[in-house]
């Protein structure tokens, strides 16, 4: 993996280039990993992603919580070199990077046990040692990997379990660095620590005292615990303490923070010299039932974040979810067809939202590139925060009280009524 | 010109089979033809798009759930259906009827028409021919159901010549109510029974209306595969040649098979999409549940020959592991799975153009049981159409007989309860 910086500005982040794999595209930074759930874009086939998505290839983000159970599957797939993850989730020609924790879902706090690390999965825990991981890692033969970590802090962690999760981290490490030579994909050097400075300290010298080329990132994790907590962050405290890591890490590696962040956080982040987020954001909102509507577009018009899907007022508004967007949701359904997917509980309602809450996003991403790049970030900062409003928006998503779940998926209308 | 035009393309010169072209307002349609359900203004997990991908020329819809949600109301300030959910080509609704007697356990029929309890506030409704008229009419489908009298297919005696009777006086009022004659076609339900002179009575009665096609109704509830095939054949042997026939409510491939050697032109099913949501793919030996252990491992694709976007990229271990888990899933498989239905169909329009009919239907068979002995049925349905069908290559093992039939009347049992469960 290559990372080179183009750019460093005091007030809009860095610019990077990002090459993952030698015969792959140069990607750019701030860049956006595509959040996969068993493998999957949520709620999308791969035709429909690229069709109506993205055509250009994308870095897929994998969550050994939603796919161990492919472990066996991926390590035949993988023989004699194979044709790689992606393609085995139908979706070749992406980059793939494998991650421990599913950052759309709240992770449940507890079961650290000594030696091993809990991975809640669909079935539930599983316990994680160091040698199965490595031995997993071996068998999906992802292009980048994170280090096994104890992540499960926030910023009401007791100082004690704060600590905890750094020795924990440190140990599980020992074994990924030692044996990491048994796999050929590039490893993430995971910074832990919760809000404690003096905690991330210790584990960013753990990593530091590698030697050179041990990893190819770093991985910034224990601020959240995943789910809909990351979109309710206070900046206040998360920026401070993300500061104080960056500043004494390598600045030729990339550094990636995975998490349904808030657009505007995103952006605070990257000011501070975080260059790699996920989609989970859109999912979160997409299961919500909301659309994106806030506005990255220089003009004088208020906006609102979002659309709400469920409310009523819509029942009959035949307009397009997002005036002037360009994706297929917008171009070919309006609100009132999502409304009435979203009352019928049709799966096609949260596959409309997807198309058009990633599109948004994927274009929020293309939009902060340029702004960087112009060392205009602090203008795009001001208008996501306010939205052309008088006021700071509201950009934290409330659990709707009708998600679609598997136990509603299959059932419509008629199982209600009667 | 009229709404829907009809004509004959080709006609087997052994059995009752025909390749047709129908024409309507929104889109030409090749038949015969399989026509997926979409009863919510929305086909389960599939754009409009994807199924424009495949081929698809026409979809069903539900007139009691589209009249419950989004409303009339609301669909005509949408401008129809096609216009609400994005849809440029054809549509066929039902007439409400059928769901309402089989999902609302309280409906009662009598001569004005079905008495129900809202699933909202309890009140007491009526569907009556009219008003179906009128909700399809704002639905704005190319095709539409006359609301019929719906007995179960098990039931004997004079309460089924009363359902025949009524559905032939309903036809005239829903075409008196029918306001939309130069956009929509109204199709009369035949009706009858398992009573062939029932049957007889009412298609000839149809024949006097003036109709540009026509819909076999009272089948695939749980009667016999004999009873079965026996009206459908009765039916198609009634009805005009120049008119398209709908065999309502079939859809597994064999059946297919038979019907069009029967005679029938239109079929629709909620059997695929439903089946996909189980982690069931359908291929020519019957269907794969990929939730079995021994699809773990499996790296081929569902069906070598498909060439759905889901067998171009997807492998039977992977779709193994996120059946019924992702509801990507149920996109994937509902994909194949209409896919297969349609190519089937497609093969059949062929072969009835090429007249090589009779040959695919004994490949076929071949293909579909293996093994397993044909049913009885199926070949006395053919032979009645002039399809000898070859011995099985085995003598009839007693054990695999019975339990074929064991498995054939738990396919009926399921036909049935799809029927209740269309959604
Ligand atoms: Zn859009
Ligand atoms: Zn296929």
């Amino acid at each position: 993996m290559k990372f080179a910086i183009e750019s460093i500005k005091k007030n809009s982040g860095r610019l990077g280039k990002l090459r993952i794999k030698d015969s792959g595209p140069e990607l750019r930074t701030p860049l956006l990993l595509q959040t996969t759930k068993g493998g999957s874009i949520p709620w999308l086939s791969s035709d429909v992603f690229e069709s109506h998505v993205s055509r250009k290839p994308q870095v897929l983000q994998f969550t050994l919580s939603t796919m161990d159970q492919m472990a066996e599957a991926l390590a035949q797939w993988n023989i004699g070199g194979g044709r790689g993850l992606s393609d085995y989730v139908g979706l070749p020609g992406h980059l793939n990077i494998l991650l421990l924790r599913d950052p759309c879902e709240t992770t449940p706090s507890g079961g650290n046990d000594r030696d091993i690390q809990p991975l809640f999965t669909r079935r539930g825990k599983e316990s994680l040692t160091p040698e199965r991981y490595m031995e997993m890692v071996a068998s999906f033969k992802p292009d980048i990997y994170q280090g096994l970590c104890d992540a499960d802090t926030n910023l009401e962690s007791a100082k004690k379990r704060v600590q905890k999760s750094v020795d924990r981290t440190e140990k599980f490490m020992h074994y990924v660095y030692e044996n990491r030579a048994n796999v050929e994909s590039t490893l993430l050097a995971p910074i832990v620590g919760g809000y404690n400075t003096f905690a991330r300290t210790q584990s960013i010298k753990h990593a530091r005292e590698q030697p050179a080329g041990s990893y190819g990132g770093y991985i910034l994790e224990g601020f959240h615990t995943n789910g809909l907590s990351a979109t309710t962050l206070d900046s206040s405290k998360l920026l401070p303490i993300v500061e104080h890591c960056v500043k004494q890490l390598e600045e030729d590696k990339p550094r990636i923070m995975p998490g349904a962040f808030a657009p505007l956080t995103i952006l605070e982040l990257i000011r501070q010299g975080v260059d790699v987020f996920d989609t989970s954001y859109a999912y979160c909102a997409s299961m919500n039932f909301k659309a994106l509507t806030f506005s990255f577009v220089q003009d004088t018009k208020e906006h609102v974040p979002f659309l709400d899907i469920t409310d009523d007022v819509i029942k009959e508004d035949f307009s397009p979810p997002m005036n002037n967007c360009s994706c297929l949701t917008c171009q070919k359904h309006t609100r009132a067809y999502l409304h009435h997917l979203y009352k019928t509980n049709e799966l096609l309602g949260p596959i409309l939202l997807m198309v058009h809450n990633l599109h948004h996003y994927i274009t929020f991403f293309e939009t902060i590139r340029e702004s960087v790049a112009k060392d205009k970030l602090p203008e795009l900062t001001e208008l996501v925060k306010n939205q052309n409003t008088k006021s700071q928006v509201d950009y934290s998503i409330a659990v709707n009280t009708k998600v679609i779940t598997k136990a509603t998926m299959g059932k419509g209308f008629a199982a209600a009524a009667v | 010109i009229p709404p829907l035009t009809y004509k004959v393309v080709a006609e087997c010169s052994v059995s009752k089979a025909r390749a047709g072209l129908m024409t309507l307002r929104h889109s030409e349609v090749n038949t015969p033809v399989f026509m997926p359900v979409g009863t919510q203004g929305t086909l389960k997990g599939i754009l409009p798009d994807q199924l424009i991908e495949l081929n698809c020329q026409i979809l069903l819809g539900n007139t009691y759930h589209l009249g419950l949600r989004p409303g009339i109301d609301t669909l005509k300030k949408a401008g129809g259906l096609h216009k609400f959910m994005g849809w440029p080509r054809a549509i066929l609704t039902d007439s409400g009827g059928f769901q309402m007697v089989s999902l609302l356990q309280l409906a009662e029929i009598d001569e004005h028409g079905v008495n129900f309890r809202s699933p909202f506030d309890n009140s007491q409704c009526m569907l009556t021919p009219e008003h179906s008229i009128q909700i399809q009419n704002a639905i704005g489908a190319d095709i539409m159901m006359q609301l019929d009298d719906v007995v179960k297919t098990t039931t004997t005696g004079p309460r089924v010549e009363e359902a025949m009777e009524r559905t032939i006086r309903w036809v005239d009022r829903c075409i008196e109510a029918h306001a939309r004659d130069d956009d929509q076609s109204l199709f009369p339900i035949v009706q009858g029974g398992l009573d062939v002179p029932l049957r007889q009575r009412c298609v000839s009665a149809l024949m006097e209306r003036q109709v540009r096609g026509f819909a076999v109704g009272g089948l695939s509830g749980g009667e016999s595969k004999h009873d079965f095939w026996r009206m459908v054949d009765v039916c198609t042997g009634y009805l005009p040649r120049d008119k398209p026939r709908y065999l309502m409510g079939v859809g597994f491939a064999a059946d297919l098979v038979v019907c069009v050697a029967l005679g029938i032109d239109m079929f629709d099913c909620v059997f695929p999409t439903r089946t996909a949501r189980f982690g069931c793919a359908l291929v020519d030996s019957g269907q794969l549940n990929l939730k079995q252990p021994k699809y773990k491992l499996d790296m081929e694709p569902i069906d070598q020959k498909c060439h759905c976007s889901t067998c171009k990229r997807y492998t039977r271990s992977y779709l193994h592991h996120i059946a019924t888990n992702e509801s990507v899933s149920c996109s994937l498989l509902s994909i194949h799975n209409i896919a297969y239905q349609l190519r089937l169909m497609g093969s059949m329009r062929q072969a009835i153009q090429r007249d090589e009919f009779p040959q695919f239907v004994k490949d076929f068979m071949a293909k579909h049981f293996k093994t397993d002995p044909i049913p009885a049925w199926i070949r006395e349905a053919l032979a009645a159409v002039n399809i000898q069908l070859p011995a099985d290559p085995e003598k009839e093992d007693q054990d695999l007989e019975k339990k074929t039939k064991a498995e054939k009347r738990q396919e009926t049992e399921n036909v049935a309860e799809e029927q209740v469960a269309t959604s």
